[in-house]
């Protein structure tokens, strides 16, 4: 789930050290393993429950952010068209929603917007995963199970 | 009771609790302190980019994400361009046309 520098050769079962040490500093130097298992399962439970493809980037965007997100949007992996990135930039205090062409029509940008409102209002009380877990959840409940295959 | 009775009763109880509870909330917000976010400082971490885990199918493979950072190749700023990346470009498809939203705080 985290992919941070230390995931190819870790995956790749190559040992090296230099790799292992970026791992013991980073997995939860930003967030606690609580919050970093709630992000987790929110992420895969959305994902998983809506069939469309949920990331969520936390670092800077630049400006302009918009296109920066787009871009990350498009290498996000899987079919970006039923993909959706969260990225959130916390030195910038802000957040961009990108939804891909099939993912617009389940998750209309008014729904994204209403999304955002309330992560924003988390966000601006310090409460990171707070507000991000919320957002998915609600992104989530909008787009709903996906046609053909309902699971329960 | 003498005065050291009386010291140790109404002056030593009453310090051994306070410094108990002192003791129980202090202790473990002083070890495992991680600074918290608060709105308006500097974000100084390295980018990272959170993916589900994969529905047990072929597609969404693990490490499927062109993430920043997740090769060795170092990081993409946003003031290259894409295509100065061949290898990366291969894998860059376009979601067509794209919706969202943005919000500030």
């Amino acid at each position: 789930m985290n992919m941070t520098i230390e995931h190819d050769s870790a995956v790749d079962g190559m040992y090296d050290p230099r790799a292992d040490s970026v791992v013991e500093q980073s997995v939860d130097r930003i967030f606690s393993y609580q919050e970093l298992a709630r992000l987790d399962e929110a992420l895969t439970m959305s994902s998983r429950e809506t069939g469309l493809r949920f990331t969520l980037y936390i670092g800077d965007l630049g400006t302009p952010s918009r296109v920066r997100a787009e871009e990350l949007h498009a290498r996000s992996g899987g079919n970006p068209a039923e993909a959706v990135l969260i990225a959130v930039s916390p030195g910038q205090r802000v957040v961009e929603v990108v939804t891909g062409a099939a993912a617009s029509r389940r998750l209309p940008d008014r729904a994204c917007a209403l999304a955002v409102l309330s992560m924003t209002g988390s966000f601006a009380g310090g409460d990171l995963v707070g507000g991000i877990v919320n957002g998915l959840r609600q992104l989530s409940d909008q787009a709903g199970h996906p046609s053909g295959h309902r699971r329960h | 009771m003498n005065v050291a009775e009386a010291l140790l009763i109404f002056a030593g109880i009453p310090l051994a609790i306070i410094v108990v509870l002192a003791l129980l909330i202090y202790v473990p917000a002083g070890r495992n302190r991680r600074p918290r976010y608060k709105p308006g400082q500097p974000w100084e971490h390295a980018p990272v980019w959170y993916e589900p885990h994969p529905d047990h199918g072929p597609e969404a493979g693990h490490g499927e994400t062109l993430a920043i950072g997740s090769s060795d190749h170092g990081e993409f700023h946003g003031a290259q361009s894409p295509d100065s990346h061949g290898a990366t470009t291969a894998r860059v498809v376009n979601g067509g046309p794209l919706g969202g939203a943005r919000g500030t705080w």
